[in-house]
């Protein structure tokens, strides 16, 4: 529920206005920083023959040039798979993997020193595309499947049956602050990492293997990160990696902050797939059968494609109920940098491929498309159970789509597409509803848990560590506003520190939407723990003071534990409310009584599991919802798209603060919308990247939102059993933008009044666009050509 | 002549003597420069090519009215000596000396406009920037003024909001009170020409004409910049050492706009964004074009000297110019020469300009009321980005509704800005309809042979240069 008392800024608004937050290139060191450098291959493919770094290294202010044989520990940073050495050692695999390092005083040292590097490559045949792996046969694993019922004859027996391929691209994370670590070397072999990472244990992991030191020698801290999206679940490793070899071959603090065009170059992106389908339905629509086949390419190492394929063929469902249905999901390895987590994880790319296909069948049945889904969403009592064998509870499609159909007029609208598109032969507009249903929990079970530790001191402030780290998606400010309202004390008693390993071990990534989820529960858990103490203290306390003296007015009983609260800034007995304390007056009597003021928090989700090799079980916790209508207009001639109207309706359980999930629910829109439109990746055929850099490579820009722009929370819907009834955000509300490339499929459409299904790919650039078109128009001509000789 | 530069930083003029900070270059930018300091870490480096504005600053200038103007400019492409004489405003200079936030900052707090807070001190400053040009902008100012500033996290609406909600103060704040101060700091820098000189390298910023083509004569090789929006790239990201530089930011002669009945002459150093208001009546289709030419952040920097002599095979508003007759005018010691600007380009990036010669104007021969331009940008993302094709063109009918003149000018289908010539042949003395239009869209493809590059495919370009034939018809139609 939008609780207004709830709607804080994000606790360092003030400090990011002002510029004053610290991201990890503007930490001062007082020491002689040195600028570290990372020299990467220039070929896709190709076998190290030779090299020569003796030239390189004499350059004055070079203090270091490193190749794998200065590594000391492990040659290794991947983070599932061993299958991605830190520098390489015989073969590179793509354009941008690292195979020397450089520290100097100066970044123009360091480019000197980087000229001066000969090395000698043999080129080889590098594979660049999807189909060509598949030719090659060049798989990164076993394939993955999950069926249920019985595909082939339901195929065979199914009234309509439609065929067809969808491809959706790679997308660049494009977070504002690129990858970057420092490091400073500690007394003996202790190492101190500041570094942009989402995943601080791992870094923590990786560069202890590195160094071959122990993680206990090890820090890592992340106070914030400027943005992050999936882009530094894992990936953030490898600069952390670099500077840390840098900083133990040097004994100084070393910097690697990549260059944009670098970061762009070396860095994974979302996975592109190229998708096959076979779907069967009846006259109504209803779907009967479905058979996918996704490809995706992994990139050279297999980093967490696996997982990303899993949670593609958990969604190739959406919110729809398929009684048979067969998915293969297939990775596959190319000489591109590592693919790699990015919002949604594999969500939108099974998710784009069953919304364009009931687009397609809206199209042939020539009924809206909003009807087709309608009918076929998961039911609330039957039809309840994912091709996984998850029964999808509290399901919140029908409330969603009745709430959102109606306030966003959408009989109307579509009324007046429609007039529009008779009436305008090069401005057609289009309109699309698609809904979102997204699992929540990492399908890797057991990463489902957290780790807290919470301080009170003396002063009655608090300060709560945990193990999530904040890129800008508002965690610490939930958790502050967590902690506040279960120590019923005011904001400004809570501060949430920088995340350090340290301090909270063995922590899971602040990834799959679930830091709130995992940590939030983890500091309550912590906070539980410390209010028991401080409960089972004042019992004593005020049973002590008041329960002898039988003149108390209420009898002189003794004060319970249990009725205990916390309030207002104020521990009370409920029983008592005459006994009372203020929150800072009572933790100093605390310490005198020897009650220890500070707690470790745990949790772990229950009742989930899910078994990979059978594609069975119960993966998610819960599932989030939500649903967008957009409304697009479509210039015919140049491709060009405006958004003219967004409403969107999401579920978030109780909100923890509405500002920040409206906010993630606008942005992970937007995000989306990028990749279902303007941001195209390309490389050459050599495996040269050619949108490194924001000249070519086109995030959404504040001329790209709705021009209306409508984004609600579902109301009075608690979650039950999460962390103050609340939902995950972050991921579900990026494939809500798939109603905006849907909007722009319609309008296309609409060029030839709905009659042919249009080519059509993710994403919908205007190329992609008028080049549609223009096979449209050819159809219509010839149709137009038969239909006169018939005559 | 001085080898030091001047500015207000902080409140206080701050001096940099190149010759005795070996690790300061005239071509470091102000962004590197910032972020040198421990001081200013609050503006931040996204891309280093101006495509992102999360190093936006704002620089305040005294006009001729006395009065200090606030522009702001993505830091990473503006090298140290244009700074000269101006005041250069930080992320941090913002809050007030008790530590209150700005109204543009207060109000990003309030409506959650930061979240991972990367882009913010850009943002801020675009927002800064917007509070002191604009009291209650429309949402189509508000949308300009962020068009340079990339966010990842938000999706704008807040800032937008936060924008509507705070440029409502008739653009007082605490700098309009420090104004007295501020302007007499600024007049205390003396305005002389710089020659800034260091062992690798020679800056020079002449403050005439004059000087600057006895300069170009004496170093025909020197790079000439003004806003450096296309060079300072070389610097950022080639890593180039740029030897000889003539700076041409100073010449006042050159930012001249004079209009008479006939035509409208622009200085070639004229700022893109003081000649939008003044081409906006009389040559619309050139305001259309630089309204989707880069952000206010470029736009408050880049200039049509410097855009024609880069002479792009897509040109931006080369297009627009070679439509609207436009003349380009150079000068050199040995005199002054004029070319129309289809003329002027030769090739793929080359001009007719010799290398001691400077262009000082361009001249828009006024048309006579009886002529439709229309420019158009085909590009993936609408605003800030190179265009993949882009069309000017300019339609006369006789009395019979004949096409009596007509050009057809493209960027993106060739190695350099052409027209159609072919098109055009075929459209001249037919009517201007539907028919010959589509009979004559075929012919695009005699006249171009466009080649596939990341901006876009060959087929594609193709395709959309004829629908831009299309276009002009169905929007001139119904005016014929």
């Amino acid at each position: 529920m939008g609780n207004p008392k709830n709607n804080i800024p994000h606790e360092s608004a003030a400090l990011h206005v002002s510029g004053e937050a610290v991201y990890v290139d503007d930490i001062l060191v007082n020491e002689q920083l040195l600028v570290g450098r990372v020299v990467y291959s220039p070929h896709a493919h190709a076998r190290i023959k030779s090299f020569d770094l003796s030239e390189a290294k004499k350059v004055p202010g070079v203090y270091a040039v490193l190749s794998y044989k200065d590594i000391p520990g492990h040659n290794q940073m991947g983070p599932v798979v061993k299958d991605e050495p830190c520098l390489v050692e015989n073969e590179v695999n793509c354009v941008g993997q690292v195979v020397f390092l450089i520290a100097a005083e100066t970044e123009e040292q360091c480019l000197e020193a980087e000229r001066k590097i000969k090395a000698g490559y043999e080129a080889l045949d590098p594979i660049l595309t999807i189909e060509k792996a598949i030719e090659k046969n060049s798989l990164m694993g076993p394939p993955l499947k999950i069926e249920r019922g019985d595909v082939n004859t339901s195929l065979k027996k199914a009234p309509h049956l439609i065929k067809g391929e969808l491809r959706t691209g790679a997308q660049e994370h494009w977070y504002l602050e690129s990858q970057v670590s420092l490091c400073i070397p500690g007394e003996g072999r202790e190492m101190y990492v500041y570094s942009s990472t989402q995943h601080p244990s791992e870094t923590q992991a990786l560069i202890a293997e590195l160094l071959g030191i122990g993680k206990h020698e090890v820090v890592v801290e992340v106070r914030r990160m400027g943005g992050a999206f999936g882009g530094k679940e894992t990936q953030a490793n490898h600069t952390a990696c670099w500077t840390a070899l840098l900083c133990w071959a040097t004994k100084h603090p070393v910097k690697i902050r990549l260059f944009r065009d670098d970061d762009q170059i070396m860095t994974g992106k979302r996975h592109r797939f190229l998708s096959r389908y076979e779907v069967g339905f009846d006259d109504e629509g209803h779907l009967h059968v479905a058979n996918f086949e996704l490809n995706s390419d992994g990139g050279c190492a297999t980093d967490l494609s696996f997982a990303i394929m899993q949670r593609a063929m958990l969604h190739v469902d959406n919110a729809y109920y398929v009684p048979n249905l067969r998915v293969v999901g297939r990775v596959w390895k190319t000489n591109l940098p590592s693919n790699t987590a990015f919002r949604g994880f594999g969500g939108p790319q099974g998710m784009a491929l069953i919304e364009n296909v009931i687009d397609r069948i809206a199209r042939l049945l020539r009924k809206d498309a909003a009807e087709i889904r309608f009918k076929n969403f998961y039911g609330l009592e039957s039809n309840n159970v994912t091709h996984y064998g998850e029964t999808v509870e509290n399901n919140r499609l029908f409330m969603i789509y009745d709430q959102l159909m109606k306030s966003s007029e959408y009989e109307k609208r579509r009324n007046a597409v429609n007039e529009f598109n008779a009436q305008n032969e090069f401005f057609k507009k289009g309109l699309a509803i698609t809904p979102v249903k997204f699992g929540i929990s990492f399908t890797t079970s057991y990463l489902n848990q957290a780790g807290a530790l919470v301080l009170v001191y003396k002063d009655g402030t608090v300060l709560v560590n945990h193990g999530g780290t904040e890129m800008g998606q508002g965690l610490h400010t939930k958790i502050q506003q967590i902690a506040a309202a279960e120590f019923g004390v005011s904001l400004h008693r809570v501060k949430v520190n920088a995340t350090n390993t340290a301090v909270v071990p063995n922590t899971s990534a602040t990834a799959a939407s679930a830091g709130a989820d995992l940590n939030g529960m983890a500091v309550k858990n912590a906070i539980d723990i410390l209010k028991g103490r401080i409960a089972e203290a004042f019992a004593h306390i005020w049973t002590e003071k008041y329960s002898n003296t039988p003149r108390q007015k209420d009898g002189g009983q003794a004060s319970l534990q249990h009725s205990i609260m916390f309030e207002s800034d104020e521990i009370y007995d409920r029983d008592h409310p005459d006994r009372c304390i203020g929150f800072a007056e009572a933790i100093p009597l605390l310490h005198l009584r020897q009650v220890p003021l500070s707690a470790a928090g745990f949790y772990r989700t229950p009742n989930i599991g899910w078994d990979k090799e059978k594609g069975f079980g119960k993966p998610f916790y819960y599932y989030a919802f939500g649903m967008a209508i957009t409304e697009v207009l479509l210039d015919v001639l140049t491709g060009q798209h405006t958004i003219l109207r967004t409403d969107i309706l999401h579920d978030v359980g109780d909100s923890l603060n509405p500002n920040i999930d409206i906010g993630q629910v606008e942005g992970g829109y937007i995000q989306g919308v990028g990749w279902c439109t303007t941001e195209e990746i390309k490389w050459d055929d050599k495996g040269n990247l050619l949108t490194h850099s924001p000249d070519t490579y086109k995030i959404p820009s504040v001329q790209d939102i709705p021009k209306d722009f409508r984004v609600k929370l579902l109301e009075g819907v608690p979650n039950p059993n999460t962390i103050r009834q609340s939902k995950a955000v972050a991921e579900p509300p990026l494939m809500l933008s798939l109603s905006c490339w849907l909007a722009i499929k319609d309008a296309i459409s609409a060029v030839a009044n709905r009659e042919f299904e249009p080519e059509f790919s993710l994403p919908a650039t205007n190329e992609v666009i008028v080049l549609s078109i223009e096979k449209l128009k050819r159809k219509i001509a010839e149709k137009a050509k038969l239909e006169f000789i018939e005559q | 002549m001085q080898s030091s530069i001047s500015f207000i930083l902080d409140g206080k003029i701050t001096s940099i003597d190149f010759g005795k900070a070996p690790e300061i270059k005239p071509t470091t930018t102000i962004l590197n420069y910032l972020r040198s300091l421990p001081t200013h870490k609050g503006t931040k480096e996204g891309c280093a090519e101006g495509d992102c504005g999360a190093c936006t600053v704002v620089v305040g200038e005294l006009g001729l009215d006395n009065r200090i103007n606030y522009k702001s400019v993505d830091s990473c492409l503006v090298f140290l000596p244009m700074l000269h004489g101006k005041h250069l405003i930080t992320v941090e200079n913002l809050k007030t000396p008790s530590h209150e936030l700005h109204p543009v900052q207060q109000t990003m707090v309030e409506t959650s406009g930061s979240q991972c807070g990367y882009c913010t001190p850009g943002f801020i400053m675009s927002l800064f920037s917007l509070y002191k040009n604009k009291n209650k902008p429309s949402r189509e100012e508000i949308d300009d003024a962020l068009t340079g500033n990339l966010c990842r996290c938000t999706g704008y609406r807040p800032i937008i909001e936060a924008a509507a909600k705070s440029c409502v103060h008739d653009r007082l704040d605490d700098f309009s009170n420090l104004e007295p101060i501020t302007r007499n700091l600024l007049q205390s820098i003396p305005k002389e020409s710089l020659r800034i000189h260091t062992p690798q390298q020679l800056y020079l910023r002449p403050a005439s004409l004059g000087e600057a083509i006895t300069l170009k004569h004496q170093h025909p090789d020197a790079i000439l910049v003004c806003g450096a929006t296309d060079v300072a790239l070389r610097v950022t990201k080639q890593h180039e050492l740029l030897k000889e530089i003539i700076d041409l930011s100073d010449v006042s002669e050159l930012k001249q706009i004079t209009e008479s009945d006939a035509e409208l002459r622009i200085g070639a150093g004229a700022f893109l964004s003081d000649i939008m208001p003044v081409v906006l009546k009389p040559f619309p289709a050139l305001h259309d074009m630089l309204a989707v030419f880069g952000s206010q952040q470029i736009r408050n920097l880049a200039t049509l000297g410097g855009n024609l002599d880069t002479a792009s095979p897509i040109g931006d508003t080369l297009p627009v110019l070679i439509a609207y007759n436009a003349r380009v005018i150079l000068e050199g010691v040995n005199g002054r020469r004029e070319f129309p600007v289809e003329d002027f380009i030769t090739g793929y990036r080359t001009t007719r300009r010799k290398a001691d010669e400077i262009i000082t104007t361009i001249v828009l021969p006024k048309l006579d009321g009886r002529s439709w331009v229309k420019a158009y940008k085909v590009s993936k993302r609408k605003d800030l980005d190179i265009a993949t094709l882009s069309g000017c063109f300019r339609l006369e009918l006789d009395n019979h509704s004949a096409v009596k003149m007509i050009t057809l000018a493209y960027g993106g289908m060739a190695e350099r800005v052409k027209r159609a010539t072919k098109t055009e042949q075929f459209l001249l003395g037919n009517p201007w309809n539907r028919e010959a239009i589509e009979n004559a869209m075929p012919l695009i493809d005699s006249d171009f042979t466009p080649i596939s590059d990341v901006r876009g495919g060959a087929e594609f370009r193709r395709v959309a240069a004829k629908n831009l034939l299309l276009k002009f018809w169905s929007e001139t139609n119904g005016q014929s």
